[in-house]
């Protein structure tokens, strides 16, 4: 038995796909990317060793690159508050009713198996200053506002409708993995509090929560990373317009590259992207870390 | 006291169906909607928006599976996900089940090495891979968006896959042994029939995932014939701007399958991308 488990021929042969794909597909290419940030590189030219040049500039003198971080940044703490809020609330309304569970389930979950590029133009329809939403504000004699071309404030209207779409498309997901956790913890406990005279909200908030925490903490991962790399639903719903005011990481480094063909300067994007993804990781790594102590 | 107390209590469930029945609405509200306006025409949008169409405009329908060259589209989408979704389960599995079972002095870093994969944004591979692409003619090509698919489907096929392995009792396998198994038939006959589950679970997930990418897709493809769907709709926002009604006759069209399968099987396509979220 051991000599069979210890078979190199065979571990070779049952690694070796998977190993050389993602080699070659992930591990090169990333150390390519970190390469050709550091260079000056577009269509017409070969790569030129620059130094940091392009994050200079990416720091010290692109506009653009400041809204998108702005945004990302927005679009990340938005999202993680937001789906944390509503996620638990949907799940602990869900595990409290008994019929229609399931078709409410399936309802709110059903936008995280739709693909983001047709909601997208869907929501871009709705939100668009002639039609959709303001037709029916328009029926109460309401002036609606421009939604996806008003331009004002620090984080502008466009935005915060993109997040709230985001938020209306993947809030199932958060749904979903708390109730899995909710309805995974033992029913006496309940029945305890509730002999000891708790109401539902006590036990809510001393028993539910506390025994959630873990989950809390992949849910936010998730949508944290997710939320990072996000790019469909705002590449069509305002094309990162106008004039840049949507712009976020992902969108950004997508008009560098391939409408200004602007590789190393996109390149240098593409590590920063990494970076944030990497630090978030870490980051709440360790919140879960501190979190399974707990339990 | 006691009735006024159950009288509280279906106070407080009315109040939450009535919001959750509204929250539904504003889940099926805008696909519905979306639904009544593809059979409308272009000029019915603006005045009147929430009636039923006068004549229903079937060819908005063949306009956009014309114009949008869907029908392709819908076959190059589901040539890569299938492609992809069959080769990341294979080459997944197996290196799953070396990591798991078999004794080797790497299994664990090769496990590390793995996962890091989770953790990388498609986008900083984006560049490097398009010059790599387009240098050796998979640039237009579906193997160049099956290639990168597989990868980026492979780390969380083999965390999840590496877990099922890894519970196994260890048993069977010399059961297997003494009965003259090899360790391709162990993997083969014994460990993936085992863990249809898992299969199951990380296939689903690798195919939605797959099925819905846009970047990529627009990226490496800029053939109208090699389009897969989500980048052939975006195409509806350009040249065909102010056809609202064709653009939402092509959305309809992409995404009736996924409603159709998702109908058909909500509750095993929910409890299996939780399950897969929940172990990633």
């Amino acid at each position: 038995m051991d000599k069979l488990l210890r078979n190199k021929k065979a571990i070779i042969f049952f690694v070796a796909p998977a190993f050389l794909l993602f080699t070659f597909v992930l591990f090169i290419p990333i150390c390519q990317s970190l390469y050709y940030s550091l260079c000056s590189y577009d269509a017409l030219t070969k790569p030129e060793f620059i130094g940091f040049e392009n994050y200079r500039q990416l720091f010290l003198n692109d506009k653009t690159m400041r809204i998108a971080l702005k945004n990302s940044l927005f679009f990340m703490v938005f999202s993680c508050v937001s789906q944390l809020v509503m996620g638990l609330l949907l799940a602990a309304l869900l595990t409290n009713i008994e019929k229609g569970r399931n078709f409410f389930k399936n309802v709110y979950y059903l936008p995280c198996v739709l693909s983001s590029a047709a909601l997208g133009l869907l929501w871009m329809f709705i939100f668009s200053p002639k039609l959709g939403i303001n037709q029916i504000l328009a029926a109460w004699g309401i002036q609606g506002p421009l939604w996806l071309m008003d331009v004002k404030g620090f984080i502008n209207l466009p935005m915060k409708v993109i997040a709230f779409v985001a938020l209306w498309q993947y809030v199932g997901q958060s749904m979903m993995l708390y109730m899995a956790q909710i309805s995974g913890i033992d029913k006496s406990l309940y029945e305890a509090s509730y002999i000891d005279g708790a109401t539902k909200k006590q036990a809510f908030l001393h028993i539910t929560l506390p025994l959630i925490r873990p989950m809390v903490a992949t849910a936010m991962s998730l949508n944290c990373i997710g939320s990072l790399k996000f790019f469909d639903l705002i590449f069509n719903m305002t094309e990162a317009g106008p004039n840049h005011q949507t712009e976020v990481l992902a969108t950004h480094l997508y008009t560098q590259g391939f409408k200004y063909f602007k590789y190393g300067y996109a390149s240098a994007i593409g590590v920063v992207l990494l970076v944030l993804c990497l630090v978030m990781t870490f980051i709440i790594n360790k919140f879960v870390k501190v979190d399974s102590y707990e339990m | 006291m006691k009735r006024n107390n159950r009288k509280k209590l279906s106070v407080s469930r009315i109040v939450i169906y009535a919001f959750l029945i509204i929250l539904a609405f504003i889940y099926l509200a805008p696909l519905l909607w979306m639904l009544l306006v593809s059979v409308k025409d272009n000029a019915e949008i603006f005045t009147s928006p929430f009636a039923l169409p006068k004549r229903i405009q079937w060819e908005n329908y063949t306009f956009a599976w014309t114009a949008g060259y869907l029908g392709k589209a819908t076959l190059n989408s589901a040539i890569v996900c299938v492609t992809a979704l069959v080769l990341s389960l294979v080459f997944g599995s197996m290196a799953a089940f070396a990591i798991a079972r078999m004794r080797w002095k790497f299994s664990r870093l090769m496990m590390t090495y793995f996962l890091i994969g989770m953790m990388v944004p498609i986008h900083c591979v984006l560049i490097p891979l398009f010059k790599t692409f387009s240098s050796i003619g998979l640039y237009n090509n579906l193997s160049g968006l099956i290639l990168p698919y597989v990868t980026f489907s492979l780390p969380i096929t083999i965390y999840i896959m590496e877990g099922f392995f890894e519970n196994m009792p260890q048993e069977i396998f010399e059961a297997a042994c003494i009965d003259g198994c090899n360790i391709y038939k162990c993997f083969s006959t014994i460990a993936v029939p085992l863990s249809k589950t898992g299969l199951f679970v990380t296939g689903l997930m690798s195919f939605v995932a797959n099925w819905n990418e846009l970047l990529l897709a627009m990226v490496f493809i800029s053939n109208d014939l090699k389009k897969t769907l989500p980048v052939s709709l975006s195409k509806f926002v350009g040249p065909y701007n102010t056809n609202y009604v064709q653009m939402f006759a092509a959305i309809i069209i992409a995404i009736i399958p996924t409603i159709v399968v998702y109908c058909c099987f909500s509750n095993q396509i929910v409890d299996g991308l939780t399950a897969g979220a929940v172990k990633g």
